[in-house]
Protein backbone atom coordinates (compact mmCIF):
# COMPACT_ATOMS: atom_id res chain seq x y z
CA UNK A 1 0.00 0.00 0.00
CA UNK A 2 1.31 3.37 -0.96
CA UNK A 3 1.88 5.94 2.06
CA UNK A 4 -0.73 8.25 3.25
CA UNK A 5 -0.84 11.56 1.71
CA UNK A 6 1.15 14.16 3.50
CA UNK A 7 -1.43 16.43 4.23
CA UNK A 8 -3.63 13.20 5.92
CA UNK A 9 -0.07 12.52 7.93
CA UNK A 10 -0.40 16.40 9.04
CA UNK A 11 -3.69 16.11 10.04
CA UNK A 12 -3.08 12.76 11.91
CA UNK A 13 -0.57 14.98 14.23
CA UNK A 14 -2.06 17.60 14.34
CA UNK A 15 -5.12 14.84 16.19
CA UNK A 16 -2.20 13.90 18.09
CA UNK A 17 -1.15 16.88 19.75
CA UNK A 18 -4.84 17.38 20.19
CA UNK A 19 -5.97 13.88 22.19
CA UNK A 20 -2.74 13.43 24.27
CA UNK A 21 -1.56 16.74 24.96
CA UNK A 22 -4.10 19.07 25.08
CA UNK A 23 -6.91 18.72 27.14
CA UNK A 24 -9.93 17.30 24.39
CA UNK A 25 -13.08 17.74 25.65
CA UNK A 26 -16.08 15.39 24.00
CA UNK A 27 -16.76 17.46 21.36
CA UNK A 28 -13.14 17.55 19.75
CA UNK A 29 -13.72 13.53 20.17
CA UNK A 30 -16.01 13.65 18.10
CA UNK A 31 -14.95 15.24 16.04
CA UNK A 32 -11.56 13.33 15.67
CA UNK A 33 -14.05 10.26 15.35
CA UNK A 34 -15.80 11.88 12.74
CA UNK A 35 -12.44 13.04 10.97
CA UNK A 36 -11.10 9.20 10.67
CA UNK A 37 -14.41 7.68 10.02
CA UNK A 38 -14.33 10.18 6.47
CA UNK A 39 -11.84 7.60 4.41
CA UNK A 40 -9.65 4.35 4.58
CA UNK A 41 -6.58 6.78 3.99
CA UNK A 42 -8.23 8.59 6.93
CA UNK A 43 -7.75 5.20 8.92
CA UNK A 44 -4.59 4.42 7.47
CA UNK A 45 -2.97 7.92 8.42
CA UNK A 46 -4.14 6.58 12.17
CA UNK A 47 -3.12 3.41 11.77
CA UNK A 48 0.03 4.71 11.21
CA UNK A 49 -0.07 7.46 14.21
CA UNK A 50 -0.78 4.30 16.75
CA UNK A 51 2.42 2.74 15.60
CA UNK A 52 4.30 5.51 16.44
CA UNK A 53 2.48 6.15 20.37
CA UNK A 54 3.38 2.36 20.60
CA UNK A 55 6.77 2.32 19.43
CA UNK A 56 7.22 5.25 22.01
CA UNK A 57 5.37 2.88 24.90
CA UNK A 58 7.76 0.21 23.99
CA UNK A 59 10.50 1.50 26.00
CA UNK A 60 10.47 2.54 29.32
CA UNK A 61 10.13 6.56 29.67
CA UNK A 62 13.06 7.57 31.68
CA UNK A 63 15.47 5.19 29.67
CA UNK A 64 14.10 6.83 26.35
CA UNK A 65 14.52 9.88 27.59
CA UNK A 66 18.16 9.23 28.71
CA UNK A 67 18.96 7.55 25.88
CA UNK A 68 17.46 9.32 22.98
CA UNK A 69 19.03 12.81 24.40
CA UNK A 70 22.29 10.84 24.25
CA UNK A 71 21.83 10.35 21.05
CA UNK A 72 20.62 13.75 20.15
CA UNK A 73 23.86 15.19 21.35
CA UNK A 74 25.99 12.96 19.74
CA UNK A 75 23.59 13.25 16.58
CA UNK A 76 26.22 16.48 15.77
CA UNK A 77 29.56 14.58 15.93
CA UNK A 78 27.76 11.85 13.77
CA UNK A 79 27.04 14.41 11.47
CA UNK A 80 30.74 15.48 11.31
CA UNK A 81 32.26 11.96 10.44
CA UNK A 82 29.54 11.35 7.90
CA UNK A 83 31.08 14.18 5.80
CA UNK A 84 34.36 13.01 6.65
CA UNK A 85 33.75 9.45 4.90
CA UNK A 86 32.10 11.55 1.84
CA UNK A 87 34.95 13.78 1.72
CA UNK A 88 36.78 9.87 1.59
CA UNK A 89 34.50 9.01 -1.34
CA UNK A 90 38.33 10.02 -3.98
CA UNK A 91 36.94 8.95 -7.52
CA UNK A 92 33.43 8.85 -6.70
CA UNK A 93 32.26 12.04 -7.98
CA UNK A 94 28.80 13.97 -8.52
CA UNK A 95 26.32 14.63 -6.41
CA UNK A 96 23.85 12.11 -3.75
CA UNK A 97 20.38 13.41 -5.97
CA UNK A 98 21.66 12.64 -8.74
CA UNK A 99 21.81 8.48 -8.56
CA UNK A 100 19.36 7.31 -11.00
CA UNK A 101 17.75 4.19 -10.54
CA UNK A 102 14.96 2.07 -12.14
CA UNK A 103 12.37 -0.16 -10.94
CA UNK A 104 13.18 -3.97 -11.62
CA UNK A 105 9.57 -4.44 -13.33
CA UNK A 106 10.45 -1.92 -15.45
CA UNK A 107 14.17 -3.25 -16.64
CA UNK A 108 12.04 -5.46 -19.62
CA UNK A 109 10.97 -1.74 -20.92
CA UNK A 110 12.99 -1.00 -23.67
CA UNK A 111 13.51 2.83 -22.96
CA UNK A 112 13.64 4.10 -19.60
CA UNK A 113 14.51 7.62 -18.06
CA UNK A 114 14.87 7.81 -14.08
CA UNK A 115 13.74 10.88 -11.70
CA UNK A 116 15.13 14.08 -13.48
CA UNK A 117 16.62 12.69 -16.94
CA UNK A 118 15.08 13.59 -19.94
CA UNK A 119 16.39 11.59 -23.26
CA UNK A 120 16.05 12.16 -26.75
CA UNK A 121 15.90 9.07 -29.19
CA UNK A 122 15.48 8.79 -33.20
CA UNK A 123 13.38 5.27 -33.97
CA UNK A 124 14.27 3.75 -37.10
CA UNK A 125 11.90 5.46 -39.17
CA UNK A 126 13.28 8.37 -38.40
CA UNK A 127 10.68 9.73 -36.17
CA UNK A 128 11.92 11.83 -32.90
CA UNK A 129 10.97 10.61 -29.13
CA UNK A 130 11.76 13.04 -26.36
CA UNK A 131 11.07 10.49 -22.82
CA UNK A 132 10.64 12.65 -19.76
CA UNK A 133 11.93 12.43 -16.13
CA UNK A 134 10.86 8.91 -14.38
CA UNK A 135 9.27 7.54 -17.84
CA UNK A 136 9.43 3.68 -19.79
CA UNK A 137 8.09 2.75 -22.92
CA UNK A 138 8.47 -0.27 -25.23
CA UNK A 139 8.97 0.29 -29.29
CA UNK A 140 7.45 -2.48 -30.96
CA UNK A 141 7.42 -1.94 -35.16
CA UNK A 142 6.46 -4.51 -37.14
CA UNK A 143 5.64 -4.81 -40.87
CA UNK A 144 1.92 -3.42 -40.28
CA UNK A 145 2.14 -0.60 -37.33
CA UNK A 146 4.39 1.48 -35.56
CA UNK A 147 3.67 0.87 -32.12
CA UNK A 148 5.00 1.97 -28.84
CA UNK A 149 3.72 1.31 -25.63
CA UNK A 150 3.31 4.05 -22.88
CA UNK A 151 3.70 2.41 -19.46
CA UNK A 152 5.27 5.15 -17.73
CA UNK A 153 5.59 9.18 -17.82
CA UNK A 154 5.73 11.60 -20.67
CA UNK A 155 6.91 11.26 -24.00
CA UNK A 156 6.93 13.97 -27.00
CA UNK A 157 6.68 12.10 -30.33
CA UNK A 158 7.63 13.96 -33.55
CA UNK A 159 6.35 11.42 -36.30
CA UNK A 160 8.60 10.84 -40.04
CA UNK A 161 6.32 9.69 -42.63
CA UNK A 162 6.75 5.69 -42.98
CA UNK A 163 10.00 4.95 -45.52
CA UNK A 164 8.21 1.50 -45.86
CA UNK A 165 5.43 1.23 -47.92
CA UNK A 166 2.60 0.54 -47.44
CA UNK A 167 2.50 3.60 -45.09
CA UNK A 168 2.66 1.78 -41.07
CA UNK A 169 -0.14 3.62 -39.16
CA UNK A 170 2.29 4.97 -36.23
CA UNK A 171 0.41 4.44 -32.80
CA UNK A 172 1.41 4.76 -29.09
CA UNK A 173 -0.50 2.17 -26.79
CA UNK A 174 -1.68 3.33 -23.19
CA UNK A 175 -3.28 1.47 -20.25
CA UNK A 176 -6.96 3.73 -20.99
CA UNK A 177 -6.40 3.24 -24.52
CA UNK A 178 -4.50 3.98 -28.09
CA UNK A 179 -3.57 7.33 -29.66
CA UNK A 180 -2.64 7.33 -33.58
CA UNK A 181 -0.33 10.07 -34.96
CA UNK A 182 -1.66 11.65 -38.00
CA UNK A 183 1.32 13.14 -39.22
CA UNK A 184 2.13 14.86 -36.67
CA UNK A 185 3.87 16.26 -33.20
CA UNK A 186 1.77 15.73 -29.78
CA UNK A 187 2.47 14.69 -26.64
CA UNK A 188 1.26 11.65 -24.34
CA UNK A 189 1.27 12.14 -20.47
CA UNK A 190 0.35 9.25 -18.19
CA UNK A 191 -0.79 9.90 -14.86
CA UNK A 192 -2.33 7.31 -12.32
CA UNK A 193 -5.93 7.57 -13.48
CA UNK A 194 -5.83 9.00 -17.13
CA UNK A 195 -4.11 10.25 -19.88
CA UNK A 196 -3.08 14.23 -21.74
CA UNK A 197 -2.58 14.21 -24.80
CA UNK A 198 -1.49 17.97 -26.19
CA UNK A 199 -1.35 18.55 -29.70
CA UNK A 200 1.52 20.83 -31.40
CA UNK A 201 1.12 19.83 -34.92
CA UNK A 202 -1.49 18.55 -37.21
CA UNK A 203 -3.50 16.03 -35.62
CA UNK A 204 -4.11 12.42 -33.62
CA UNK A 205 -6.92 10.19 -33.04
CA UNK A 206 -8.00 9.32 -29.51
CA UNK A 207 -9.16 6.25 -29.07
CA UNK A 208 -10.16 5.44 -25.49
CA UNK A 209 -10.69 1.66 -24.57
CA UNK A 210 -14.02 1.63 -24.08
CA UNK A 211 -15.64 5.27 -25.58
CA UNK A 212 -16.01 6.99 -28.66
CA UNK A 213 -12.65 8.13 -30.98
CA UNK A 214 -11.68 11.55 -30.72
CA UNK A 215 -9.93 13.91 -33.28
CA UNK A 216 -7.76 16.46 -31.98
CA UNK A 217 -6.07 19.05 -34.08
CA UNK A 218 -2.95 21.54 -33.21
CA UNK A 219 -3.27 23.95 -30.41
CA UNK A 220 -5.94 21.12 -28.79
CA UNK A 221 -5.23 18.82 -25.93
CA UNK A 222 -7.72 16.17 -23.80
CA UNK A 223 -7.43 14.38 -21.11
CA UNK A 224 -8.81 10.51 -21.17
CA UNK A 225 -9.49 7.36 -19.46
CA UNK A 226 -10.59 4.37 -20.26
CA UNK A 227 -14.38 4.96 -20.62
CA UNK A 228 -13.69 8.24 -22.88
CA UNK A 229 -12.49 11.86 -23.18
CA UNK A 230 -12.97 13.86 -19.72
CA UNK A 231 -11.91 17.68 -20.67
CA UNK A 232 -10.66 19.72 -23.72
CA UNK A 233 -8.74 22.35 -23.21
CA UNK A 234 -5.94 25.14 -25.42
CA UNK A 235 -2.43 23.63 -25.66
CA UNK A 236 0.31 26.46 -26.90
CA UNK A 237 3.84 25.73 -27.87
CA UNK A 238 5.06 26.48 -24.19
CA UNK A 239 3.86 23.25 -23.06
CA UNK A 240 6.83 21.32 -25.01
CA UNK A 241 9.40 23.44 -23.14
CA UNK A 242 9.89 20.46 -20.96
CA UNK A 243 11.61 19.07 -23.81
CA UNK A 244 14.35 21.61 -23.18
CA UNK A 245 14.57 21.44 -19.33
CA UNK A 246 12.32 24.33 -18.49
CA UNK A 247 8.57 25.33 -17.00
CA UNK A 248 6.98 28.05 -18.12
CA UNK A 249 4.22 29.02 -16.04
CA UNK A 250 1.58 32.07 -17.12
CA UNK A 251 -0.54 33.06 -13.68
CA UNK A 252 -0.24 29.61 -12.53
CA UNK A 253 -1.08 28.19 -8.66
CA UNK A 254 1.97 27.82 -6.95
CA UNK A 255 0.80 24.52 -5.76
CA UNK A 256 0.32 22.94 -9.45
CA UNK A 257 4.05 24.46 -9.82
CA UNK A 258 5.48 22.56 -7.42
CA UNK A 259 3.24 19.70 -8.75
CA UNK A 260 5.13 19.81 -11.62
CA UNK A 261 8.50 20.49 -9.97
CA UNK A 262 7.84 17.68 -7.69
CA UNK A 263 8.14 15.22 -11.07
CA UNK A 264 11.38 15.93 -11.65
CA UNK A 265 12.98 15.81 -8.32
CA UNK A 266 12.98 12.66 -6.17
CA UNK A 267 11.13 12.85 -2.31
CA UNK A 268 8.79 14.37 -1.10
CA UNK A 269 7.69 18.07 -2.44
CA UNK A 270 4.83 19.68 0.10
CA UNK A 271 2.95 22.39 -0.31
CA UNK A 272 1.35 24.37 2.51
CA UNK A 273 -2.51 25.56 1.48
CA UNK A 274 -1.44 28.76 2.95
CA UNK A 275 0.52 29.55 -0.03
CA UNK A 276 -1.04 27.43 -2.36
CA UNK A 277 -2.89 29.93 -4.54
CA UNK A 278 -0.22 32.43 -5.28
CA UNK A 279 0.05 33.57 -8.02
CA UNK A 280 3.50 32.07 -10.54
CA UNK A 281 4.33 33.46 -13.45
CA UNK A 282 8.20 33.24 -15.09
CA UNK A 283 10.50 29.91 -16.65
CA UNK A 284 12.06 27.51 -13.63
CA UNK A 285 14.70 25.47 -14.43
CA UNK A 286 13.37 21.58 -14.56
CA UNK A 287 16.87 20.23 -15.09
CA UNK A 288 18.02 22.14 -11.64
CA UNK A 289 14.77 21.92 -9.54
CA UNK A 290 16.33 23.41 -6.26
CA UNK A 291 17.51 26.35 -8.77
CA UNK A 292 13.80 26.52 -9.59
CA UNK A 293 12.26 26.51 -5.39
CA UNK A 294 15.60 29.24 -4.97
CA UNK A 295 14.17 31.37 -7.61
CA UNK A 296 10.13 30.69 -6.57
CA UNK A 297 11.56 31.76 -2.98
CA UNK A 298 13.18 34.49 -4.12
CA UNK A 299 10.31 36.21 -6.20
CA UNK A 300 7.43 35.16 -3.93
CA UNK A 301 6.15 35.99 -0.31
CA UNK A 302 7.49 31.97 0.65
CA UNK A 303 9.83 30.12 2.58
CA UNK A 304 11.11 26.46 1.05
CA UNK A 305 12.32 24.37 3.93
CA UNK A 306 14.77 21.52 3.24
CA UNK A 307 13.68 19.65 6.28
CA UNK A 308 15.35 16.68 5.08
CA UNK A 309 16.95 16.01 1.69
CA UNK A 310 14.38 14.46 0.23
CA UNK A 311 11.50 15.62 2.26
CA UNK A 312 11.40 19.65 1.13
CA UNK A 313 8.21 22.12 2.30
CA UNK A 314 7.24 24.99 1.14
CA UNK A 315 5.12 27.37 3.30
CA UNK A 316 4.59 31.17 4.84
CA UNK A 317 7.69 32.77 5.39
CA UNK B 1 21.42 7.16 -32.27
CA UNK B 2 21.16 4.37 -30.08
CA UNK B 3 18.80 3.69 -27.29
CA UNK B 4 19.44 2.24 -24.03
CA UNK B 5 18.41 -1.19 -24.31
CA UNK B 6 17.95 -2.20 -20.92
CA UNK B 7 18.70 -6.48 -20.64
CA UNK B 8 17.10 -9.44 -19.37
CA UNK B 9 15.76 -10.11 -16.23
CA UNK B 10 16.08 -8.54 -12.68
CA UNK B 11 17.81 -11.70 -12.07
CA UNK B 12 20.28 -11.70 -14.39
CA UNK B 13 20.98 -7.32 -14.19
CA UNK B 14 21.41 -7.93 -10.09
CA UNK B 15 23.60 -11.14 -11.06
CA UNK B 16 25.98 -8.88 -12.84
CA UNK B 17 25.76 -5.54 -10.56
CA UNK B 18 27.20 -8.81 -8.57
CA UNK B 19 29.60 -10.12 -10.31
CA UNK B 20 31.18 -6.41 -11.48
CA UNK B 21 31.98 -4.74 -8.52
CA UNK B 22 31.15 -6.72 -5.43
CA UNK B 23 35.17 -7.28 -4.81
CA UNK B 24 35.51 -3.84 -5.58
CA UNK B 25 32.71 -2.90 -3.12
CA UNK B 26 33.97 -4.91 -0.52
CA UNK B 27 37.55 -3.43 -0.77
CA UNK B 28 36.07 -0.19 -0.62
CA UNK B 29 34.35 -0.80 2.78
CA UNK B 30 37.40 -2.49 4.38
CA UNK B 31 39.58 0.32 3.54
CA UNK B 32 37.04 2.97 5.28
CA UNK B 33 35.97 0.40 8.12
CA UNK B 34 39.10 -0.56 8.54
CA UNK B 35 37.49 -3.80 9.72
CA UNK B 36 37.18 -7.19 7.24
CA UNK B 37 34.20 -8.85 9.09
CA UNK B 38 32.17 -5.85 9.02
CA UNK B 39 33.01 -5.01 5.66
CA UNK B 40 32.10 -7.95 4.38
CA UNK B 41 28.55 -8.36 6.14
CA UNK B 42 27.74 -5.02 4.78
CA UNK B 43 28.97 -5.27 1.17
CA UNK B 44 26.41 -8.61 1.50
CA UNK B 45 23.75 -6.61 2.91
CA UNK B 46 24.28 -3.85 -0.05
CA UNK B 47 22.89 -6.34 -2.42
CA UNK B 48 20.30 -7.46 -0.25
CA UNK B 49 19.28 -3.91 0.37
CA UNK B 50 19.05 -3.39 -3.59
CA UNK B 51 17.32 -7.05 -4.08
CA UNK B 52 14.46 -6.06 -1.53
CA UNK B 53 14.15 -2.52 -2.29
CA UNK B 54 13.39 -3.51 -5.68
CA UNK B 55 15.54 -0.93 -7.66
CA UNK B 56 18.66 -1.14 -9.73
CA UNK B 57 20.90 1.73 -10.36
CA UNK B 58 21.86 2.28 -14.15
CA UNK B 59 24.34 1.24 -15.42
CA UNK B 60 26.82 4.63 -15.36
CA UNK B 61 25.64 4.65 -11.62
CA UNK B 62 26.49 1.17 -10.65
CA UNK B 63 29.06 2.33 -8.01
CA UNK B 64 28.18 5.31 -6.98
CA UNK B 65 24.98 3.62 -6.02
CA UNK B 66 26.18 1.12 -4.20
CA UNK B 67 28.23 3.28 -2.51
CA UNK B 68 25.51 5.10 -1.35
CA UNK B 69 23.41 1.90 -0.44
CA UNK B 70 27.13 1.01 1.53
CA UNK B 71 27.14 4.47 3.01
CA UNK B 72 23.73 4.22 4.60
CA UNK B 73 23.79 0.74 5.89
CA UNK B 74 26.99 1.69 7.64
CA UNK B 75 25.34 4.41 9.43
CA UNK B 76 22.90 2.25 10.28
CA UNK B 77 25.50 0.01 11.75
CA UNK B 78 27.47 3.13 13.82
CA UNK B 79 23.51 4.38 14.91
CA UNK B 80 23.33 0.85 16.21
CA UNK B 81 26.31 0.65 18.31
CA UNK B 82 25.64 4.50 19.62
CA UNK B 83 21.56 3.89 20.53
CA UNK B 84 23.61 0.40 22.12
CA UNK B 85 25.95 2.81 23.98
CA UNK B 86 23.23 5.18 24.99
CA UNK B 87 20.48 2.46 26.29
CA UNK B 88 23.59 0.92 28.38
CA UNK B 89 24.25 4.45 30.08
CA UNK B 90 20.92 5.09 30.39
CA UNK B 91 20.27 1.86 32.52
CA UNK B 92 23.64 2.20 34.30
CA UNK B 93 21.75 5.06 36.93
CA UNK B 94 18.90 3.02 37.59
CA UNK B 95 18.37 0.77 40.50
CA UNK B 96 18.57 -2.76 39.80
CA UNK B 97 14.55 -3.13 39.89
CA UNK B 98 14.14 -0.95 37.64
CA UNK B 99 16.42 -2.64 34.74
CA UNK B 100 14.95 -4.20 31.84
CA UNK B 101 15.32 -8.29 31.53
CA UNK B 102 18.15 -8.95 29.77
CA UNK B 103 15.83 -10.90 27.16
CA UNK B 104 14.42 -7.42 26.33
CA UNK B 105 16.80 -5.35 25.68
CA UNK B 106 17.16 -5.78 22.47
CA UNK B 107 13.50 -4.69 21.87
CA UNK B 108 14.10 -1.97 23.73
CA UNK B 109 17.02 -1.11 21.39
CA UNK B 110 15.03 -1.70 18.40
CA UNK B 111 12.32 0.88 19.85
CA UNK B 112 14.87 3.31 20.56
CA UNK B 113 16.82 2.77 16.98
CA UNK B 114 13.37 3.49 15.50
CA UNK B 115 12.59 6.47 18.01
CA UNK B 116 15.81 8.38 16.85
CA UNK B 117 15.56 7.27 13.44
CA UNK B 118 11.58 9.06 13.62
CA UNK B 119 13.64 12.18 15.44
CA UNK B 120 17.10 12.42 13.15
CA UNK B 121 17.43 15.87 11.91
CA UNK B 122 15.04 17.48 14.05
CA UNK B 123 16.58 20.89 15.92
CA UNK B 124 17.14 20.70 19.31
CA UNK B 125 14.27 22.74 21.00
CA UNK B 126 11.76 20.59 19.14
CA UNK B 127 13.60 17.44 20.02
CA UNK B 128 13.41 18.86 23.98
CA UNK B 129 10.25 20.14 23.89
CA UNK B 130 8.99 16.60 21.87
CA UNK B 131 10.47 14.59 24.75
CA UNK B 132 9.40 16.46 27.78
CA UNK B 133 5.63 16.00 26.77
CA UNK B 134 5.62 12.53 25.37
CA UNK B 135 8.08 10.58 27.97
CA UNK B 136 8.31 13.02 30.95
CA UNK B 137 4.21 13.64 30.45
CA UNK B 138 4.92 17.53 31.21
CA UNK B 139 2.14 20.37 29.80
CA UNK B 140 2.96 22.05 27.14
CA UNK B 141 2.56 25.12 29.82
CA UNK B 142 5.05 23.19 31.84
CA UNK B 143 7.69 22.64 28.51
CA UNK B 144 6.44 26.29 28.14
CA UNK B 145 8.39 27.25 31.34
CA UNK B 146 10.91 25.05 31.55
CA UNK B 147 12.45 25.75 28.21
CA UNK B 148 11.64 29.34 28.63
CA UNK B 149 9.41 29.53 25.18
CA UNK B 150 5.80 30.76 24.35
CA UNK B 151 3.04 27.82 24.63
CA UNK B 152 2.23 28.37 20.99
CA UNK B 153 5.84 27.36 19.95
CA UNK B 154 6.02 24.70 21.80
CA UNK B 155 2.96 23.20 20.78
CA UNK B 156 4.20 24.22 17.33
CA UNK B 157 7.67 22.41 18.34
CA UNK B 158 5.36 19.10 19.42
CA UNK B 159 3.62 18.92 15.93
CA UNK B 160 6.73 19.59 13.96
CA UNK B 161 8.14 16.25 15.49
CA UNK B 162 4.85 14.38 15.44
CA UNK B 163 4.79 15.16 11.50
CA UNK B 164 8.56 14.02 11.62
CA UNK B 165 7.62 10.46 13.15
CA UNK B 166 4.31 10.13 11.12
CA UNK B 167 6.54 11.01 7.88
CA UNK B 168 9.41 8.29 9.16
CA UNK B 169 7.39 5.91 10.43
CA UNK B 170 7.70 2.63 8.35
CA UNK B 171 4.85 0.91 7.26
Amino acid sequence: MSPPAPHLLEEAAEWLLTLNFDDADEAQRQAFERWRAQSEAHRAAWARAERVMGTFASVPPDIAQQAVRRTGDRALSRRRTLRLLSALLVGVPGGWLALRTLPLDELGADLVTATGERRTLLLADGSQLVLNTDSALDVRFDERVRRLRLRRGEVLVTTQADPVAPRRPFVIELAHGEVEALGTRFSVRLDEARCQVAVFAHGVELRPQRGAAVRLAAGQQAWFDARGVQRFAPVDEDASLWTRGMLLAHDRPLAEVLAELGRYRPGLLRCDPAVAGLRVSGALSLDDTDQALLALERTLPIRVIHRTRYWVAVGAP
Amino acid sequence: MHPALSSGSPTVALDRLYRDHHGWLSGWLRGRLGNAPDAADIAQDTYLRILSSGRLPVREDSRRYLVQVAKGLVIDLWRRQEVERAYREAIAHLPEAQVPSPETHWLIVDALLRIDAMLDGLPAPVREAFLLAQFQRLTLAEIAVRLDLAVITVRRHIQRALVACLVACEA
